[in-house]
C-alpha cells in the first residue's frame, strides 16, 4: 500500500475531507434527509469496504466472497441473538472471533495455494467460495427472511425539523472507530508495521525478515473478522437472508477503486460520498428504484477516468 | 486420421439430430438444458482465452431473454426473430460496455461484468411498462408452441454454430492474436496486435451468443422474471462445466456440460435442494488441483503430445 | 538521413525520473550502440520508442511521422521492432508460431504466408525444430526466437535489448554475424549491450546514458576514453 501523496489515488487525504464536509453541508441544506441517511448508509459501506481494501492492498487478492462472509456473519449474529438472547452488538465479540478463525482456515486451505497462481485462478477460487457460502446458507437457513428485533434500533430524533433514525449513527461510529483502529494498528504495532511493509513491497519485506506468510494469514483473517462488526451493527435494521451481503462485495470494490489502494481514509470518504449519492437519487420522486445502480455508474466513471489517465489500482 | 475424425463428428451429429425421434420428452428436455449450458460454457471459455475473466454470462443471458419476450409480446415479432433480436441487443450493450471497461481489464473488467446481472435487474424492475417490472412478463406465443422436438433441433443448431465459431477462433489468425494477448500483452502489442480491438471483438461475439441462448430459453417457456432470468445459475454452471471439461478448448466445455449436466440430473434426485453447492465445490477443487480439467487429463492419458505448456 | 528523432523526451514514474530530457537521432542504416550502467534508462528509452510506455514530455518522430501519441501496435506496423531484455517467449505457442505473431500482426500477412516466411526465418537464424513447444528450448534458441519474431514484423528499425547476454563465445560470434546480415538488408539497428567487446566490434556510433541523461555520443573508440564515461560506468571490457 503506497500512502505517500504520489500514490495513484483519487482522493488525497485532507483536501478531500474538507470537500466531503462541504458536500454534506450543501446536501444537508438542499435535502437534509438525504444528507443524514447518506452519511449513515455511506458509513456502513465504508465499514464493509475497509477490510476489502486491506485484503486487496496487502494480500493482493480480490475476495469475491467478501459479501457472503458478511451474510454469514449476520447469520452468526442472528444465532447468538435468538438462541442465547444476546444483544446483537454484544455478539460482535464472539462473531468476530469465529469469523477470524474461519478466515484463517479458509486461507490456509485454499487462498494460500493460489497466491502465486495468477489473477484468474484467484478470482475463480473466491468465486467458488462465494457460491459455496451462498448455497450453504440457502441450504441451512432457506431464503425465508428473518429478523431480530431490538427496541433501541427504531429510536429516532428530530433536529431542525428533520426527523431521522438515531440507531444508524452507530454505522458512522463503528466506521470511524475501525478506521482509526486500523490506522493505529498499521503505524504503532509491530505486526501492523510489518503489514504495511508487506503491502508496499512484499519481496522487500521478506528480504528484511518479515514473515509475509503470517501477515497474509492474519490480514485475511482480520478482514473477514471485521465483517463481523458490520454484521453485528446491521442485524437490528436489516432483513436477514442469504444474499443480503452480496451487493456489498461490488460496492466495496467500487470504494476501493475510488479511493485507490492503500488509502484507508479514502474508503471512508468515498463510502459516504456513495451513500449520499444514493440517498439523493432515492429522494427523487419516481426514480427511487434507480439508487441501487448509482455505484455502478460511479464505477464505470472511475474506470473511464482512470483509463484516460492510464492508471490502474 | 483426419477422415476418421470427420467421420466421428458426422456420426455424433447424426445421433444428436435423431435424439428426439429415439427418446421421450424427459430426455429431450434434459438434452435441451445440456445444450443451453454447453453453449454458455463455450462462450465463457472463448472470452477466458483472451486472458480476461467475464462474469457476465447470466447478465447477457437474461438481457437476451427479456429482449426476446418483449419483442414478441409488445411488438408482435415472431419468436425466431425475437431470438435474433436478443442476440443483437446483447451485442450492442456489450459493445458499449466493452469500449468503456476493456481499456482497464483484469480485475476491473471481471467485477464490472459481475455487477451486470444485478444492474440489468434493477433497470428492468424499474421500467415497469416495458418489462413488467418485478412481476416479470408473459407471452403466449412461445417458440414453436412448446414443440420440444423443434426446440431441440434449434438448440442443437445453435450449439453446433457456437462450436463452429469457437473452433474458428481456435484455428484462424484470431487464435494467434488471442493466445498472444493471453500469454503476454506487452509482447503482443509490440508485435502489432491491436489488443483492444480483439478483446472487444471477442467480448461482443460471446455476448451475442449468450443473448441468443437467453432469448431461446425464455421464448421456449414464454416468460421472463427478474430473479430467474438473471439467476446466478447461468453463471455458476457454465464456469464449472468449462473448468471440469478443460478450459482454453472447445471440446472441454462440451465434455464438461455433458458430464455435469447428466450428473446434475442424477443429483437432483438424491439431493433436491442445494445441489448447487456442488458446483461451487467443483470450481474450488478444479482450480486448486486439476487446472486442465477432464479433457486435459484425457489427453495426457492417451499420450497425445500436449501442444500447450502448463500456462499457469 | 535520420530515421528516428527523440526530442526532449522525459519519463516519470511517480517520483522517479527514468529518462530526463533526452534528445538523440538515429541515422538510417546505422548500427547504433546504446550503453550505460544499470538503471541508466536504456530499456525505458526503448520502451518509450516502441510504445510500451508513453512519454511524460517530449516528442518522438519516426521516418517523418510524429509517433508520440501512437499506440504500440501501430508503431510496430510503421516499422519499429524490438526484443526484450528478459526474453518473453509466448509459452502457449510453438517456436514457429511465436515467430508467426510478428508476421501476422506486425507485417500483416495472411496465415499461410506467415507460416512460410516464419519457417524461412527460423531456418535463416538457425532454429532447427520449428514445431517444438517452448518447454524444451535452450537459452540461445529463446534469444533466436525473440530475434526472429521481431524480424518477422518486417521492421525498418530494430532494437536489440541485451541480446548477447548469457551467450558463449561461439554463440556471440553467430549473433554478431546475424546482426550484420540483417543490417545489410536495410534494417537500422540499435543495440543495447553490456558486453563491450560486442559494442566495440559491431557499432559505428554509440550513445551513453547515465541516470536517464545522455552522457556522451560518438564512435566507441572515442567515447570509451572519455573521463566522465569511465567514471560513470565501470563496465565490462572483454
Amino acid at each position: 500500500m503506497v500512502t505517500d501523496l504520489e500514490s495513484i489515488s483519487f482522493l488525497k487525504k485532507h483536501r478531500n475531507v474538507f470537500l466531503l464536509i462541504a458536500v454534506i453541508v450543501v446536501v444537508a441544506i438542499w435535502k437534509p434527509h438525504a444528507a443524514i441517511y447518506g452519511l449513515q448508509r455511506g458509513s456502513l459501506y465504508s465499514l464493509v469496504g475497509l477490510p476489502l481494501s486491506l485484503t486487496l492492498g496487502v494480500v493482493g487478492i480480490m475476495n469475491l466472497a467478501h459479501g457472503d462472509f458478511l451474510s454469514l456473519g449476520i447469520y452468526f449474529v442472528y444465532l447468538f441473538s435468538t438462541n442465547l438472547g444476546m444483544d446483537p452488538l454484544l455478539s460482535i465479540i464472539p462473531v468476530f472471533v469465529l469469523l477470524f478463525l474461519l478466515g484463517v482456515v479458509i486461507y490456509k486451505l485454499t487462498v494460500k495455494r493460489v497466491l502465486k497462481a495468477g489473477h484468474l485462478n484467484q478470482l475463480l477460487l473466491t468465486f467458488g467460495i462465494s457460491m459455496i457460502l451462498l448455497e450453504a446458507m440457502n441450504l441451512i437457513w432457506t431464503s425465508r427472511p428473518r429478523s431480530v428485533y431490538v427496541e433501541y434500533s427504531s429510536s429516532s430524533t428530530t433536529i431542525a425539523g428533520v426527523r431521522f433514525g438515531t440507531y444508524e449513527l452507530l454505522y458512522v461510529l463503528f466506521a470511524v472507530a475501525v478506521l482509526i483502529a486500523l490506522q493505529l494498528f498499521l503505524k504503532k504495532t509491530r505486526l501492523g508495521q510489518a503489514t504495511f511493509a508487506v503491502g508496499q513491497n512484499p519481496r522487500g519485506a521478506k528480504i528484511v525478515g518479515i514473515n509475509t506468510g503470517f501477515v497474509y494469514l492474519f490480514v485475511f483473517g482480520i478482514s473477514v473478522a471485521i465483517l463481523g462488526i458490520a454484521a453485528g451493527v446491521m442485524v437490528p435494521r436489516f432483513a436477514i437472508f442469504p444474499s443480503v451481503g452480496a451487493a456489498f462485495t461490488m460496492k466495496s470494490f467500487c470504494l476501493v477503486a475510488m479511493a485507490g489502494l492503500g488509502n484507508l481514509t479514502g474508503i471512508l470518504i468515498s463510502g459516504i460520498m456513495l451513500g449520499v449519492g444514493e440517498a439523493i437519487v432515492q429522494s427523487i420522486p419516481g426514480y427511487a428504484g434507480w439508487s441501487d445502480i448509482v455505484f455502478f455508474g460511479v464505477l464505470i466513471t472511475v474506470i473511464m477516468i482512470r483509463s484516460l489517465r492510464r492508471q490502474s489500482l | 486420421m483426419k477422415i476418421t475424425k470427420s467421420l466421428i463428428i458426422l456420426l455424433v451429429l447424426i445421433a444428436a439430430a435423431l435424439l428426439p425421434v429415439l427418446t421421450e420428452a424427459y430426455f429431450i428436455s434434459v438434452a435441451i438444458t445440456i445444450l443451453t449450458f454447453m453453449t454458455l460454457a463455450i462462450s465463457w471459455d472463448m472470452m477466458l482465452r483472451t486472458g480476461q475473466l467475464s462474469f457476465g454470462t447470466a447478465g447477457f443471458f437474461g438481457l437476451g431473454g427479456y429482449t426476446g419476450i418483449i419483442a414478441v409480446a409488445d411488438f408482435g415479432v415472431d419468436p425466431v426473430m425475437g431470438i435474433v433480436l436478443g442476440g443483437l441487443l446483447a451485442g450492442g450493450v456489450s459493445l458499449l460496455l466493452g469500449m468503456a471497461i476493456l481499456r482497464l481489464r483484469g480485475l476491473y473488467f471481471a467485477i464490472t461484468t459481475m455487477a451486470l446481472a444485478s444492474v440489468f435487474m434493477v433497470i428492468i424492475r424499474n421500467l415497469h411498462k416495458l418489462t413488467g417490472g418485478p412481476g416479470g412478463k408473459i407471452v403466449y406465443t412461445t417458440l414453436f408452441n412448446y414443440d420440444s422436438t423443434k426446440v431441440y433441433w434449434l438448440m442443437l443448431g445453435i450449439a453446433v454454430g457456437t462450436i463452429v465459431v469457437s473452433e474458428l477462433f481456435q484455428r484462424s489468425r484470431i487464435h494467434f492474436a488471442i493466445d498472444a494477448i493471453r500469454a503476454d500483452e506487452t509482447v503482443a502489442k509490440s508485435h502489432g496486435v491491436n489488443i483492444y480491438k480483439y478483446l472487444i471483438f471477442v467480448f461482443v461475439v460471446t455476448s451475442i451468443i449468450q443473448g441468443v441462448i437467453g432469448s431461446t430459453y425464455a421464448l421456449q417457456y414464454g416468460f421472463v422474471y427478474p430473479e430467474s432470468s438473471f439467476s446466478a445459475h447461468y453463471l455458476l454452471l457454465p464456469i464449472a462445466m468449462a473448468l471440469v471439461g478443460g478450459i482454453y478448448t472447445t471440446l472441454g466445455p462440451v465434455l464438461g456440460a455433458i458430464i455435469l449436466g447428466l450428473s446434475s440430473e442424477y443429483l437432483k434426485l438424491i439431493m433436491p435442494y442445494g445441489h448447487l453447492i456442488i458446483y461451487g465445490v467443483i470450481i474450488v477443487v478444479v482450480v486448486l488441483f486439476m487446472p486442465n480439467g477432464v479433457y486435459g487429463a484425457l489427453k495426457d492419458l492417451f499420450g497425445i503430445r500436449k501442444r500447450r505448456l502448463e500456462e499457469r | 538521413m535520420s530515421i528516428l528523432k527523440v526530442e526532449g523526451v522525459t519519463k516519470r514514474f511517480g517520483g522517479l525520473v527514468a529518462v530526463n530530457n533526452v534528445t538523440m537521432e538515429i541515422q538510417k542504416g546505422e548500427i547504433l550502440g546504446l550503453i550505460g550502467p544499470n538503471g541508466a534508462g536504456k530499456t525505458t528509452l526503448t520502451n518509450l520508442i516502441s510504445g510500451v510506455h508513453t512519454v511524460s514530455e517530449g516528442r518522438i518522430v519516426f521516418d517523418g511521422t510524429d509517433i508520440t501519441l501512437l499506440p504500440a501496435h501501430k508503431r510496430c506496423n510503421l516499422g519499429i521492432a524490438r526484443t526484450f531484455q528478459i526474453a518473453r517467449p509466448l509459452k502457449n505457442l510453438s517456436v514457429v508460431e511465436n515467430v508467426m505473431i510478428g508476421g501476422l500482426f506486425g507485417k500483416g500477412e495472411k496465415l499461410r504466408e506467415s507460416r512460410k516466411s516464419a519457417l524461412k526465418l527460423c531456418e535463416t537464424i538457425g532454429l532447427s525444430k520449428p514445431d517444438e513447444t517452448l518447454d524444451k528450448v535452450t537459452v540461445l534458441e529463446i534469444k533466436k526466437i525473440e530475434f526472429a519474431r521481431a524480424m518477422a514484423t518486417n521492421p525498418k528499425i530494430l532494437f536489440l535489448d541485451e541480446v548477447m547476454s548469457g551467450l558463449n563465445m561461439d554463440e556471440t560470434r553467430e549473433m554478431i554475424e546475424t546482426v550484420r546480415k540483417i543490417r545489410n538488408t536495410g534494417v537500422t539497428i540499435c543495440i543495447i549491450e553490456h558486453v563491450m567487446s560486442v559494442i566495440r566490434e559491431i557499432t559505428e556510433r554509440v550513445v551513453v546514458l547515465d541516470r536517464g541523461e545522455i552522457l556522451a555520443e560518438g564512435p566507441y573508440s572515442e567515447v570509451s576514453q572519455q573521463h566522465n564515461v569511465i567514471t560513470a560506468y565501470l563496465g565490462e571490457d572483454a
